[in-house]
């Protein structure tokens, strides 16, 4: 179990030190785990949290260890694995505050090995806060292992990284694009997909970075004007076509002005005059989203009112985009790592199908 | 055991099985309109024969199908595959009617395409003779096809006399005709890279009819002096014969565009063992336009299948907004970017030799 290099040793002595300071915590002791250990007391859900006994942490470990081989967990172990994290996230707002430090990633897609690339880029979870913007699912080739292993950070360090519903977590994109497929495949039915899907529901939708990022997968929707709006919102639900919710899990910054019908068939276009007016009215410094490809890992938009992060590097084994997650510091100073696929020596790439091509 | 050179050509006719696969899912998935009724057919010649064709056996046939038509394919891909067959049509079409339905079609490395059939049935009792030359592993898969459906033989006006082949071993496959003759529809089983000005003859190709000969995602497979050597090949025989000749070329084949999706396609298909001679030397719309007004030709339209969807202006679209609505109904793309992207990197070319080449309006939209 110890040899799990996401999961240092030092955590099991940090625990009692975390309990004394009121946090829920289990994070380890690194620099940017002190920073943050003093924030986590005011991490003002107001929600009820239940501390995770030695038994839990020591199977969650367990699972860890076994998930960053890429080895999927038993059909057994994830429906407790998602009893629990619904424990988590059940108590989570839909405006999910977030303290800095925290280092920002978008789509991941299933990209298994590009996520353990990611921590090793970023630096490990614990020792470093994760925001993650949804899309885990679709696409790659290891959407279960990627999904459970997040599932687990979640559960195993819930103040230490926050992880976002994305578009494809929904019953109905995840039957199109690939992780109802991969259920069956490795499980042979559809439990786990099930047992997934209905942990995603209660997925926060977006999160605020220090009160000055706001942070969420899509984009902005015509119907809030106010983060109190999103507040509001039921989110315990599947992703519906249309309304507040969809559009922001669907919406995408565009250089029109205004509000546009979406390519996409779901949530709408935004302009900068958009963006602009919500950073003002929330007194928001920026709007950090995922869900677009872009070519760079990064890309700025609306005169950096708005920033699109994408970190599945080589998206589908076709793209040969890069990847990249961005740092926020405690003085929210930002800075982008960008990084490629992950190479796996000794690992034949020709026996993985050949993404298809028009020929 | 079969040679590298061998193993190379199967490899190559084995894309056949990509793009069979692609119109059966954008088939099944209803994007063509009218459906296209011959793909189950070449289905099952392929299941039938490729058992016996070279490199395979028992057990790679069923992976090699499986692989090819067992997994739906991505809404990207299916809609990239519509782009495709439409935009081909649409210019096809344009040439059959501009030539008033007295025209010749010429499909190279044709393989299981249907669009013969397709074309005949548009465009009954008229004057289009279609020609389809491939492999003669291909043709002979396709002859078995088109000899077992009687619909297909009464649409080529071979009658309806249907011949059951029945096909147990290698050898017998081997012995299989791999050429069909109709008045309307004329089947070669042949190399292209054998097409010298000298060696092979087309008795059946009138140099004097106005032809479109089209290559879709086949030329991109050969050199860039084989790609020479074949279109003057053409070039001479329709010039020789008649000097006020029409020949067309069609041409739609990827691009690297130099970048890094482009640099990412070389490695995933060289990982099947399908290289693109072509790919660097002509990377883009620019260099292609050069290379084929270089050769001699009158122009050449270029465009890509990006600005063909509308993915890049509007108004450059060769898709109409009721038809872009009805595709886009069928499933949910969930990333333009990524379609945009995949897109730009296949290019349409319309070039050749003769009065109606100069400017296509369709290539030419403002937006």
């Amino acid at each position: 179990m110890d040899l799990d290099t996401d999961v240092p040793m030092e955590d099991v002595s940090e625990e009692q030190q975390q309990s004394l300071n009121q946090s829920f915590d289990q994070g380890s002791s690194t620099a940017a785990g002190g920073a943050n250990t003093s924030a986590n007391g005011a991490t003002g859900s107001g929600s009820h949290k239940t501390e995770l006994n030695p038994s839990s942490i020591s199977q969650l470990d367990g699972w860890l260890d076994k998930l960053s081989k890429c080895e999927p967990l038993s059909e057994e172990d994830v429906k407790k694995l998602c009893d629990m994290a619904i424990d988590v996230l059940q108590f989570e707002e839909n405006v999910q505050p977030v303290q800095v430090p925290v280092t920002i990633c978008g789509d991941v897609h299933g990209q298994f090995h590009d996520l353990m690339e990611l921590f090793k880029i970023g630096g490990p979870c614990p020792d470093t806060n994760y925001l993650f913007m949804g899309d885990y699912v679709d696409r790659g080739y290891y959407s279960v292992e990627t999904v459970s292993y997040l599932v687990c950070m979640k559960v195993r360090f819930p103040n230490r990284i926050t992880i976002l519903r994305g578009n494809h977590e929904s019953r109905q994109i995840t039957q199109v694009y690939g992780f109802y497929d991969e259920c069956l495949r490795k499980y042979g039915s559809a439990t786990v997909w099930k047992l997934f899907t209905d942990l995603f529901d209660y997925f926060p939708i977006t999160a605020l970075v220090d009160n000055k990022v706001f942070c969420l997968h899509g984009g902005l929707s015509p119907m809030i004007e106010t983060i109190d709006q999103v507040r509001e919102l039921n989110r315990i639900q599947e992703v519906p076509h249309e309304g507040p919710m969809c559009d922001l899990l669907w919406s995408d910054p565009d250089d029109r002005g205004g509000w546009g019908i979406s390519p996409r068939g779901a949530g709408f276009t935004f302009g900068q005059d958009i963006s602009e007016q919500f950073n003002h009215t929330n007194d928001l410094s920026l709007i950090a989203r995922a869900h677009q490809l872009v070519m760079e890992g990064y890309s700025w938009s609306h005169q950096e009112s708005v920033v699109t992060i994408f970190s599945a590097p080589n998206y589908c084994y076709r793209c040969g985009n890069q990847a990249a997650i961005m740092e926020v510091d405690e003085q929210h100073n930002r800075q982008f790592l960008q990084y490629d696929p992950s190479v796996r020596p000794g690992e034949p790439t020709v026996t993985r199908k050949t993404p298809d091509y028009f020929l | 055991m079969i040679s590298p050179l061998q193993r190379h050509d199967k490899l190559v006719r084995a894309t056949d099985l990509d793009a069979l696969s692609c119109r059966f899912n954008a088939n099944q998935r209803g994007y063509f309109i009218p459906p296209d009724k011959y793909i189950p057919e070449m289905i099952r010649s392929y299941q039938k024969h490729l058992p016996f064709c070279q490199g395979y056996t028992n057990l790679s046939v069923n992976r090699t199908l499986r692989a090819a038509f067992q997994e739906p394919k991505l809404p990207l891909i299916n809609r990239g595959t519509y782009f495709r067959t439409k935009s081909i049509d649409i210019v096809l079409d344009d040439f059959i009617s501009q030539h008033e339905n007295k025209c010749q079609i010429v499909s190279l490395g044709s393989g299981s395409d249907t669009r013969a059939f397709r074309t005949l049935e548009k465009y009954p009792d008229s004057g289009v003779i279609y020609h389809e030359i491939d492999f003669p592993e291909s043709t002979k898969i396709k002859r078995a096809a088109i000899v077992n459906n009687s619909e297909i033989m009464k649409l080529i006006k071979s009658g309806d006399l249907i011949e059951n082949v029945a096909v147990s071993s290698r050898e017998e496959f081997e012995s299989l005709k791999s050429d069909f003759h109709t008045s309307v529809y004329h089947l070669y089983g042949l190399d292209l890279r054998k097409l010298t000005s000298s060696s092979v003859e087309f008795p059946h190709v009138d140099p004097t009819l106005p032809t479109i000969i089209i290559s879709e995602c086949v030329l991109c497979y050969l050199t860039p002096e084989e790609n020479v050597q074949i279109l003057s090949y053409w070039t001479d025989m329709f010039t020789s014969s008649c000097p006020t000749a029409t020949m067309a070329f069609l041409i739609y084949e990827p691009m690297s565009l130099n970048d890094s999706f482009g640099k990412t396609m070389v490695k995933n298909l060289s990982g099947r063992g399908i290289t693109l001679p072509t790919f660097e030397k002509f990377p883009d719309l620019d260099s292609r336009k050069q290379f084929y007004t270089g050769f001699g030709f009158n122009n050449a339209n270029v465009t890509d299948l990006s600005v063909i969807g509308g993915y890049e202006k509007e108004g450059q679209s060769w898709i109409t907004k009721e038809e872009f609505n009805r595709i886009s109904s069928l499933e949910l793309v969930d990333e333009v970017e990524e379609i945009k992207l995949l897109l730009r990197h296949y290019c349409l070319i319309f070039t050749g030799i003769g009065q109606n080449i100069r400017n296509v309006n369709l290539f030419n939209k403002d937006g």
